[in-house]
């Protein structure tokens, strides 16, 4: 058993006289110890870990993003989404490195706030949870998209387009659920998660033994780079969403059995699959139908691709598929979203009270409600691009502080800080890391990254109000 | 050894579950893991959970401790959050080396002990628990055994006067030990069938299989219906003394 001290020592009051809760005495493989002999139990093993990761980033990526990516940039999306992969994957190493050394509830917050400070902690931190609010009504759009072919694909015309009220009905619909709900969601995720990767595996292989003429259908190549090569940036901009997820993982990175190994194989493993997944998925839809006449069918291409394919079943398959990812990608952002409001509170940057357990059902009813509803504000814009790019941007400017916290705290080398996973190639990753997250938020809408500024600046402003004096920072 | 044996108690400890009558008296002359734990949605975070409950629960286990200090026993407690609540007694029954698991249920005096003896493998730790936890009472032990068509009365009769061997060099008054067997039965049915005459069961872990992973392990089905405590005696770990 790994008995490892954790040596920082929160200090201060917030606005309200609450202090951060003291931090734990020891974290073990398979609790995380308090004094008094009190203990919390670590329950989460790999699937588990895998299946929060890659439950919420794929419904995105292949569910939403295809259509959109090819009227983007052609052909080239392809590339997009490799780029994306790359960023995520210098961004996931180093953060197995900082979540093997601190593995606590809160994720990149925890790991920032601990290594650079309250400031920047409370900027990630609020920056986090709204960041996991635009995901979240980014999903619940996707799935009203494909509820709505739902209703195309029977033949009922409605006289309006449903998908902001079916995006709205699902997000009340997943906070009730969350808030009354005692049954066992994990083994729903990781059941959910695998039978969605056998669908997309068995599909994309029909697609690319398709799309390399096996069936005698063979298409003709089109140019790469149709659209220009900035469009690939500013699409690989747009698609990062679909990346999210392996940080959501790190979020519960206090309830992973065997935090040092399971921690990087679960985030990095989510990461590798996920962006083999995304780029098969762009070659065969493009092959399929050239990027286009992908672009014009939008949220729910991929539909269209599997009927094209495999005629209506394809086309029910993937409809059914679709819903389920984007049902189980928002209801890992609101649990996570939960899970971001709890660390904060628990900081004493946000009220106790917004952590309160509810004595009835035993769940954080303030704070998924804190969760849900915003979210149902943003659904309403219905503006999935939009939604898109403001998670990324919030998301990113947490992965960029995240490498550059592990270099801070490489550099210092406290005594509490001994990582059990080391990143290799220290300090060009986490260096690429942190340009590379920055350097694609200048890719993106102007509209996204001034909201996502306006975010930055309100946390900071909250921060300087509310919880001026708390200090979080490990002793460096 | 014939030191005290250390017997898991666990406790949910914010479900109203509490130390029901007679269970300190029961164990007064054993070492008693305390285990106060709450299992807690997944929705929720263990330490969210803490931050609302932990004064609480401690206060619960306070009184418990004490109650079983002044029945006589050791004791050592823990508080454990968690989404699994098997996870974590799993857990504590590896990292304390418990002998056995007592599924707490109230009772009087304890006069009469059924032990169920299934085979000649954990007959050693079963008269370990048995003997420190009734040795120095007047309970009258009765080992039970439930035979399969193939045994021959010898075959019982070796294995259970080995078990009363073990339990009078452990200390017991060979006097307040008998000996019953059934044929024919299936032993589940017959072990709680037969339970009812008695105030308490101390019977064996059976080795995971399929069966147990379909139906439960029988000790927990005996445990769920017979109405007086089972002490369910846990199989040896194999890798319990490597790094404790």
């Amino acid at each position: 058993m790994t008995d490892r001290p954790v040596d920082v020592e929160p200090a201060g009051e917030n606005v309200a006289g609450e202090a951060p809760v003291e931090e734990p005495e020891a974290v073990t493989d398979d609790a995380v110890v308090h004094d008094d002999d009190v203990e919390l139990e670590r329950t989460i093993g790999l699937v588990g870990g895998l299946a929060i990761g890659i439950g919420t980033m794929i419904g995105a990526g292949i569910f939403v993003f295809p259509g959109l990516a090819a009227a983007n940039a052609g052909l080239a999306a392809t590339l997009s989404f490799a780029i994306g992969g790359l960023v995520a994957l210098l961004v996931a190493l180093p953060t197995s490195e900082l979540a093997t050394a601190m593995p606590r509830s809160g994720g990149g917050y925890y790991f920032i706030s601990r290594g650079m400070g309250t400031a920047y902690g409370a900027i990630v931190g609020l920056g986090l949870w709204l960041g996991l609010m635009f995901a979240s009504a980014f999903y619940l759009v996707g799935l009203g998209h494909y509820a709505s072919a739902v209703f195309t694909e029977l033949n009922i015309s409605l006289p309006f387009s449903p998908v902001i009220g079916i995006g709205l009905l699902f997000g009340v619909a997943l906070t009730a659920l969350s808030i009354g709900g005692t049954e066992n969601t994990a083994k729903i995720q990781n059941a959910v998660v695998g039978i969605l990767l056998v669908v997309l595996t068995a599909f994309l292989s029909y697609g690319v033994l398709d799309a390399v003429g096996v069936f005698g259908g063979g298409t003709v190549p089109e140019q790469f780079f149709s659209r220009g090569y900035f469009r690939v940036l500013t699409t690989a901009a747009l698609v990062f969403t679909s990346y999210l997820g392996f940080a959501q993982v790190a979020t519960v990175a206090g309830e992973i059995k065997q935090p040092g190994r399971n921690l990087p194989l679960a985030m990095v493993g989510s990461v590798l699959t996920v962006t083999v997944f995304y780029v098969v998925t762009i070659f065969v839809a493009t092959s399929a139908f050239g990027a286009a006449r992908l672009g014009a069918f939008g949220e729910t291409a991929m539909v269209e691709v599997a009927r094209d394919f495999l005629g209506l079943p394809g086309a029910v398959a993937i409809l059914g598929a679709g819903l389920l990812a984007t049902f189980s990608s928002a209801n890992a952002s609101i649990l996570s979203a939960s899970r971001a409001v709890y660390a904060l509170s628990r900081d004493a940057l946000l009220p106790r009270k917004a952590s309160e357990v509810n004595l009835r059902y035993g769940t954080p009813h303030v704070a998924l409600l804190s969760a849900g509803g915003p979210i149902l504000v943003l659904v309403a814009t219905g503006r999935v691009e939009l939604l898109a790019e403001v998670a990324s941007f919030l998301h990113l400017i947490m992965y960029g502080l995240m490498c550059i916290a592990l270099i801070v705290l490489r550099r210092r080398n406290p005594e509490w800080y001994s990582p059990s996973y080391r990143v290799p190639g220290y300090p060009v990753v986490p260096g690429m890391g942190a340009f590379a997250s920055f350097g694609l938020i200048v890719f993106m809408q102007p509209a996204s990254i001034g909201i996502g500024i306006v975010v930055m600046l309100a946390s900071y402003l909250w921060y300087r109000y509310y919880a001026g004096d708390v200090t979080l920072k490990g002793d460096i | 050894m014939t030191d005290r044996p250390s017997i898991l108690v666990p406790i949910r400890v914010l479900e109203g579950e509490s130390v029901p009558e007679g269970i300190p008296e029961l164990l007064a002359h054993t070492h008693v893991v305390l285990l106060g734990y709450h299992v807690i949605p997944e929705q929720t975070a263990p330490g969210q959970a803490r931050m609302q409950f932990e004064d609480r629960a401690v206060g619960r286990l306070d009184e418990y401790e004490e109650m079983f200090e002044e029945a006589g026993a050791t004791v050592e407690r823990r508080l454990v959050f968690t989404h699994n609540g098997q996870k974590t007694i799993d857990r504590m029954i590896y990292e304390h080396d418990c002998m056995a698991v007592l599924v707490p249920n109230a009772t009087g005096p304890v006069e009469d002990v059924l032990v169920p003896v299934r085979g000649a493998i954990g007959v050693d730790r079963l008269s370990r628990v048995v003997a420190s936890v009734f040795g120095a009472t007047d309970a009258d032990v009765t080992l039970y055994h439930v035979a399969a068509e193939d045994t021959t009365d010898d075959d019982i009769q070796t294995l259970l006067s080995g078990m009363t061997d073990r339990l009078v060099e452990f200390g017991m008054d060979s006097s307040t030990i008998e000996t019953r067997i059934d044929r024919d039965r299936k032993p589940l049915d017959a072990i709680v069938d037969v339970a009812d005459s008695f105030d308490a069961v101390v019977m064996g872990e059976t080795d995971p299989s399929l069966t147990t992973f379909v139906f439960g392990m029988p000790a927990d089905q005996v445990a769920d219906r017979f109405l007086g405590p089972v002490f369910v005696v846990q199989r040896e770990r194999a890798s319990a003394d490597e790094d404790g």
